[in-house]
């Protein structure tokens, strides 16, 4: 009976979409969860950091949407993961199957995952071994910064070479040749993957060009003397207005870009609730969200090495309070 | 973002994204000049914002003045006429600050 049941061509299809901080994972998942490109489809959202934000983006087009926020899904927050994985089985397993059932789980991992880890942990499972099948490891690496993630970071590395599809985002950024420049360094760093370009989740023709020289990279061993990359969580409070908070982090990310990878969060103001997004010293064009997210308004994340946590509140505080 | 599935996005610099209407958007560029001259000049460095003209005006001590269109324009003109970049966690900041 349980050969039957756990034949390959029955089990819960898995995709985990891994990539570094702010590669555009969200992005990319929203505009395919948009075009219906997964089916029925779960949608489990892993963020590092305990101030949750893409659950807000992704929910209106899920199937379903777990959010496992606080702990990153390969390391501290695997046993969350492995019990969300679970339940979803279980739940799957009770429904009757003539009914329309659960046929694949989306991952979206945190910026500093390992998707090979969380492959293994889920290969590791007694239980999960038999009832889901991963079937795709799809790793997003942001143009711009790609070469620099595998220069600097082991972990940028680990994910490319995790990866059974690289898809280079925000590839409108960059000249073509650049585009090949990535192309050759992704695809001799993983040579088994596919690499494909979009724009805002939307799948273009990049034409690389397969005579273009990869860029040499440093050996692993010399990364490994660089400080581990932590979230931060900076509560704001009423005091602090726009005028003062974008001041100070445009001044902070000007200085910091290299050591803030990524800042992200909800700020309240007269225009509305902006979403901010930033990836190095490059901040987007924040969106606009609905109003039902106000509850995580005024916090904002900051993912980074070399600061002292308690150092940012107090440098925001003399910025804010500048006009006395 | 995508117009078919994203929300709104702001157009112009990050910076400018926070007041939307016209009352708005001359206090953000009043009360930010006022906040930037508490930080600059202690570099030897103004801004002017008249309200109506797009960008800042940032002048040196030496009078020099340069008209800069964004927040991020100001760092990159302050860095390049005081040879350093003005970091915010600088200990200045954060001994004033406590």
């Amino acid at each position: 009976m349980a050969g039957r049941e756990t034949r390959t061509d029955n089990r819960l299809r898995l995709t985990i979409l891994g990539g570094y901080l702010g590669s555009g994972k969200t992005t990319w998942l929203r505009h395919q969860l948009f075009h219906r490109r997964y089916g029925r489809a779960h949608i489990l959202v892993n963020e590092a950091a305990e101030t949750p934000v893409d659950d807000t983006l992704l929910q209106q087009h899920a199937d379903g949407l777990t959010l496992l926020a606080g702990g990153c899904a390969c390391c501290v927050g695997r046993d969350e993961l492995l019990r969300s994985l679970r339940r979803l089985c279980d739940h799957r397993s009770q429904q009757a199957s003539h009914t329309p059932r659960l046929e694949r789980i989306i991952l979206e991992t945190s910026g500093l995952a390992d998707p090979g880890s969380i492959a293994e942990a889920i290969q590791a499972d007694p239980m999960l071994v038999h009832h889901i099948l991963l079937d795709d490891i799809i790793v997003l690496a942001d143009a711009a910064n790609i070469i620099h993630q595998l220069g600097t970071e082991q972990l940028g590395r680990a994910q490319i070479e995790a990866a059974d599809r690289i898809i280079l985002t925000k590839a409108d950024l960059q000249s073509h040749s650049m585009l090949s420049t990535v192309y050759a360094t992704l695809s001799q760093l993983n040579p088994g993957a596919s690499v494909s370009a979009a724009i805002k989740g939307e799948e273009i023709d990049p034409a690389f060009d397969p005579n273009a020289p990869p860029v040499p990279l440093p050996a692993l061993g010399e990364l490994s003397g660089l400080p581990a990359i932590e979230p931060t969580r900076l509560k704001i409070d009423n005091s602090v207005d726009w005028a003062a908070f974008s001041v100070w982090l445009s001044a902070l990310l000007h200085a910091r870009g290299h050591d803030i990878v990524r800042v992200k969060g909800v700020f309240d103001t007269p225009a509305g609730l902006l979403l901010l997004q930033g990836v190095r010293n490059s901040v987007q064009a924040p969106e606009i969200l609905p109003p039902s997210s106000t509850q995580r308004a005024n916090e904002i994340v900051f993912i980074g090495r070399n600061f002292a946590k308690e150092d940012l509140g107090k440098s925001l505080r003399y910025f804010s309070l500048s006009d006395g | 973002m995508c117009s078919a599935c994203g929300f709104p996005t702001k157009p112009g610099h990050w910076t400018d994204a926070g007041a939307d209407a016209a009352g708005d958007k001359l206090q953000l560029k009043f009360r930010r000049a006022k906040i930037l001259n508490k930080i600059l000049s202690g570099y030897g460095l103004a801004v002017h914002d008249d309200g109506l003209t797009p960008g800042l005006q940032l002048r040196s001590f030496t009078g020099r003045t340069v008209i800069v269109p964004d927040l991020e324009a100001v760092w990159s003109e302050a860095e390049a006429q005081t040879g350093t970049a003005l970091d915010p966690l600088d200990a200045r900041f954060l001994r004033a600050a406590a």
